[in-house]
């Protein structure tokens, strides 16, 4: 399968007053053509960072101290600002969580998704609103011809990320970065939103990657899976596999989180997510994983490929002394 | 609702207030030590001279009949008459409008020129040295009393220097050091709003969409960062008005500037309460008129407005 | 754990937001200044007119219009009184005329406020259409009309200033109240049978205390720059007075030669509005909660 997009030990800081956070701190994955890829952690694990960094928007005080992020063999960290320009919006794009914020309220809606098809072919904005009635209508959004003159406020939470959707695939993008595309929405429209991806996926060839702190969500909708944790990944793989036999010790207790109905009882996971600046020696995960070793609390272990799936855990590999437990 | 529907319900909403203004002045005015009458009459009157004015102008009758007759003699452009004068007000008044609207708009021109973009590179750059500059100075404008900074400017310019005139309105060169100084009234204030509301508009979240759409930065900063930024600074500019008329007439009495605002001063140092009452209410009225005006020019760049209707004012 | 170190944990918890606003204050040195300044001028207005070097009253022709000199640092004015002792014993009138029609302001504005938002109905409508008419008045041109109606004088002045000024606080508490009316301590107080009064004061006030600060230190500046103006323009306290605004008045007519008998009187008014408005700006960082975490994070 084609390679749309090789992350090679990225990271990437804030440079704050407090200190550095180290948001992002050697992630290394790859998208291939056509596949949803679902990127799973908590707020802070890093996830939007790296959505930013995907697309060339990251702004200080984040800065890329080094990795590299290859977007069909270009290196898009060596671009320059034009070219990542050209990029934006034709073939990396982005959905946003908000929909009401991410939208500018003194403009129809219809002009604001115009404006992508401005920004790379040219003209004003204005001819091509019949394209975007028909984008519209790919989005299913009902009405399309006056919608398209509407303003966003005129509009419910889940037709303005149709209407955020319809920008994302405007000029058919080979990469669409959806950050949290559902999460401000009712859990109904939800499911409409995914099922609409879903299906652009399949119209289009376009892949997907689908940012969200719902581990549940991308075991539904997602080919693939990574969990971040803390700026680091603790797993990929794909999706049935991860739901069967999760092997990370945080995986398991964001999955046994989530089927909290059959033990009857909420298990959350005990202690929070460490503070980015003064990250503890060793796992970043040690401190609230059951599982903690002796070298977990000493050194950051590597991930490890066992059969395609990526993990980076003490408890696999020959770290320790070639053990392979299961 | 479209515009048009917003006009109508605003200037409905402003009978009310403009009601309520000519009911304080009329209060005031009924507050005033000493007799209208024997004021007109003068000191010499007779005692029937007196009477025979007070029964012309209707001073004899119950308090709310002579409302309701003040209310409508405005309603038809009688403003009464000046005492000193002995023509009607607003005689007086349209007169010397031109000279006030004249000093307000160079003002208002010269502080817009000055500090809007003054703003904006003081938001672009926001820890330069400019942006520095820039807030000491919109800050010590802010705290100048005009009247002073007038004279000094007087005294810089007229005396010292002498390439200004000091007074008066004979020629163009007249207007340099008027509205330069009412200017400064305003520019405090409009610089930092500006820069507040570029500042925030550049961080707002739309900005981000607009840059993942792979828009040229130009196109994103005028279409979606100044043009979200007008909206605050126009509404400081509509609040400014207020200051604007208020601060003309001072600078009108410092320069000897031919407006209302002078003429105002000066007929409350004659006593001529006709001639001020008349004035202060005819500058109420146009400041309500151009309130009307802000707000639909605000409803025309802020779509969202157009929906609400609210009480009194804009929180 | 006992109620009683549970109280004093709150204590604590209180001082210590107490302590850590006045770091924030005292981080911006710019208003630490003016607070210096603030009480220099607060304590030349209590007790400016028993320390001047010269009677204030005082006028000699013979000596009228001296430029500066050591024996009268800041000269002589048209009547040949010393500016400088004229200026200490101003003070009180500029100043003091500013502070209390800010006071006066407030208590009009939050008593409105709090009458029409918590009240609601009818008297909302009624104090809101009272305060639209207000605004529809430029502040100076409502002062100008107050005074020249209520006369000349002290009282008239404060008065006039504070009311053209109350509309903004009385829209601020106003705000608060509609805020937290809906908030769920507020049903709670009102099931256990508080009357209305009490909850206005121990709810909304607490709640919209830092705005007001924050907004009177804006309006003392403003106040300042009010009252002297309408002393320029001879509305304000009667001559011989020696209010800053109308000694510049009446020092306008010898700009030309002497110009220092202007310059002095409004120095000291725009220090006074400058450190106000610094006080202010200083206030309000140190008020806001965001700029207090900024500064514990190091």
């Amino acid at each position: 399968m084609e390679k749309i997009l090789e992350i090679s030990d990225l990271r990437i800081y804030y440079y704050l007053p407090q200190g550095i956070i180290k948001a992002v701190d050697g992630v290394s994955f790859d998208i291939y053509k056509g596949e949803i890829f679902g990127i799973a952690g908590e707020s802070g694990s890093g996830k939007s960072t790296l959505a930013l960094a995907i697309s060339g928007l990251l702004r200080p005080p984040a800065k890329v101290v080094s990795g590299r992020i290859l977007f069909m063999g270009r290196d898009l960290l060596s671009l320059d600002s034009e070219e990542l320009r050209k990029i934006r919006g034709k073939e990396i794009s982005m959905i946003f969580q908000d929909p009401s914020t991410y939208l500018n309220p003194v403009y129809t809606t219809g002009l604001q998704v115009a404006e992508v098809f401005e920004a790379h072919r040219g003209g004003s904005a204005r001819k091509y609103l019949s394209m975007v009635v028909k984008l519209f209508r790919m989005v299913k959004i009902a009405d399309p011809e006056r919608r398209v003159n509407a303003y966003p406020h005129q509009m419910s939470g889940g037709m303005k990320q149709r209407v955020l959707i319809s920008m994302a695939i405007a000029e058919r993008p080979k990469l669409i970065v959806a950050d949290e595309p559902t999460s401000a929405l009712d859990v109904t429209i939800q499911a409409e939103i995914v099922e609409l991806l879903n299906e652009i996926r399949r119209e289009t060839g376009s892949s997907i990657i689908f940012i969200t702190h719902d581990l549940a969500l991308l075991l539904e909708i997602a080919d693939r899976i990574m969990i971040m944790y803390a700026g680091k990944v603790a797993e990929i793989g794909r999706a049935e596999e991860i739901a069967k036999d999760p092997l990370h010790p945080y995986t398991k207790a964001l999955l046994a989180s989530l089927r909290y109905e059959r033990k009857k009882r909420l298990q959350s996971i005990p202690g929070s997510i460490p503070s980015l600046i003064s990250p503890p020696p060793g796992c970043r995960f040690h401190p609230r994983c059951q599982y903690a070793m002796d070298i977990c609390s000493k050194r950051d272990p590597d991930s490890i490929n066992i059969n395609g799936r990526i993990v980076s855990c003490f408890l696999y590999g020959d770290h320790h002394g070639g053990d392979f437990k299961r | 609702m479209s515009l048009a529907g917003y006009v109508a319900k605003r200037v409905a909403q402003a009978i009310p207030t403009l009601f309520g203004a000519m009911l304080v002045m009329f209060i005031l005015v009924r507050i005033l030590p000493g007799d209208p009458a024997r004021l007109i009459a003068g000191p010499e009157a007779l005692e029937q001279d007196v009477e025979r004015i007070r029964e012309q102008l209707g001073l004899n009758r119950p308090i709310y009949v002579q409302f309701v007759d003040y209310m409508s003699s405005i309603l038809r452009g009688d403003f009464g008459t000046s005492i000193k004068y002995r023509t009607p007000v607003i005689q007086e008044i349209i007169a010397r409008l031109p000279y006030t609207l004249l000093l307000a708009a160079a003002a208002e021109a010269i502080a817009v020129a000055i500090a809007i973009p003054l703003g904006i590179l003081s938001a672009l750059r926001p820890r330069s040295k400019v942006s520095y500059a820039v807030s000491i100075v919109s800050l010590i404008g802010a705290s100048t009393p005009i009247f002073w900074i007038g004279l000094i400017f007087i005294y810089i310019f007229a005396v010292s220097l002498r390439i200004l005139p000091s007074s008066g309105a004979e020629s163009p060169k007249h207007l340099i050091l008027p509205a330069v100084t009412l200017s400064l009234l305003l520019m405090g204030n409009l610089t930092r709003i500006t820069r507040a509301s570029v500042i925030e508009a550049l961080g707002s979240n739309h900005v981000i969409t607009a840059m993942s759409k792979g828009l040229v930065q130009r196109v994103i900063l005028v279409r979606h960062v100044l043009r979200n930024a007008m909206i605050p600074i126009v509404t400081i500019m509509g609040i400014q008005i207020g200051a604007l008329l208020g601060g003309a007439v001072i600078t009108e009495t410092v320069f000897a500037w031919p407006g209302i605002g002078s003429l105002l001063v000066d007929s409350l140092f004659y006593r001529d309460y006709p001639l001020a009452q008349g004035i202060i209410l005819f500058i109420v009225m146009v400041f309500i008129a151009i309130n009307i005006l802000v707000d639909v020019i605000y409803a025309y760049i802020d779509p969202r407005v157009r929906e609400i209707l609210w009480r009194g004012g804009r929180s | 754990m006992e109620r009683r170190e549970i109280l004093k944990k709150i204590f604590d918890a209180r001082k210590k937001r107490r302590e850590e606003m006045w770091e924030a204050l005292k981080a911006n040195r710019a208003a630490y200044v003016s607070l210096y300044i603030v009480g220099a001028l607060v304590i030349m207005a209590i007790m400016g007119s028993l320390v001047t070097p010269y009677n204030p009253y005082d006028f000699d022709l013979s000596r009228a219009r001296m430029p500066p000199s050591i024996s009268h640092p800041f000269g002589t004015d048209e009547l040949g009184r010393d500016i400088l002792s004229r200026i200490l014993a101003g003070a009180r009138y500029t100043i003091g005329i500013s502070v209390a029609s800010v006071a006066l302001g407030v208590l009009i504005g939050v008593i409105l406020g709090l009458v029409s938002g918590y009240l609601g109905g009818l008297w909302d409508i009624i104090i809101q259409r009272i305060v639209d008419v207000m605004l529809a008045f430029p502040t100076i041109l409502l002062a100008i009309a107050l005074v020249a109606s209520l006369g000349q004088g002290v009282a008239s002045l404060i008065i006039a200033i504070a009311v053209s000024t109350f509309p903004v606080y009385a829209r601020l508490v106003r705000g608060v109240v509609l805020q937290i009316v809906s908030e769920d301590y507020i049903a709670a107080a009102k099931l256990l049978g508080k009357s209305s009064t009490y909850i206005m004061i121990k709810h909304v006030l607490p709640n919209s205390v830092s705005a007001i600060i924050v907004q009177a230190t804006y309006y003392m500046g403003l106040s300042i720059l009010l009252a002297s103006a309408l002393g320029f323009l001879g509305l304000g306290v009667p001559p011989p007075t020696p209010e800053w605004g109308s000694m510049i008045g009446s020092g306008r007519t010898y700009l030309f030669s002497s110009p220092h008998i202007v310059v002095f009187p409004g120095l000291f008014i725009m220090i006074s509005a400058l450190s106000f408005n610094l006080l202010g700006d200083g206030l309000r960082d140190a008020l806001d909660p965001r700029t207090r975490v900024l500064l514990r994070r190091g």
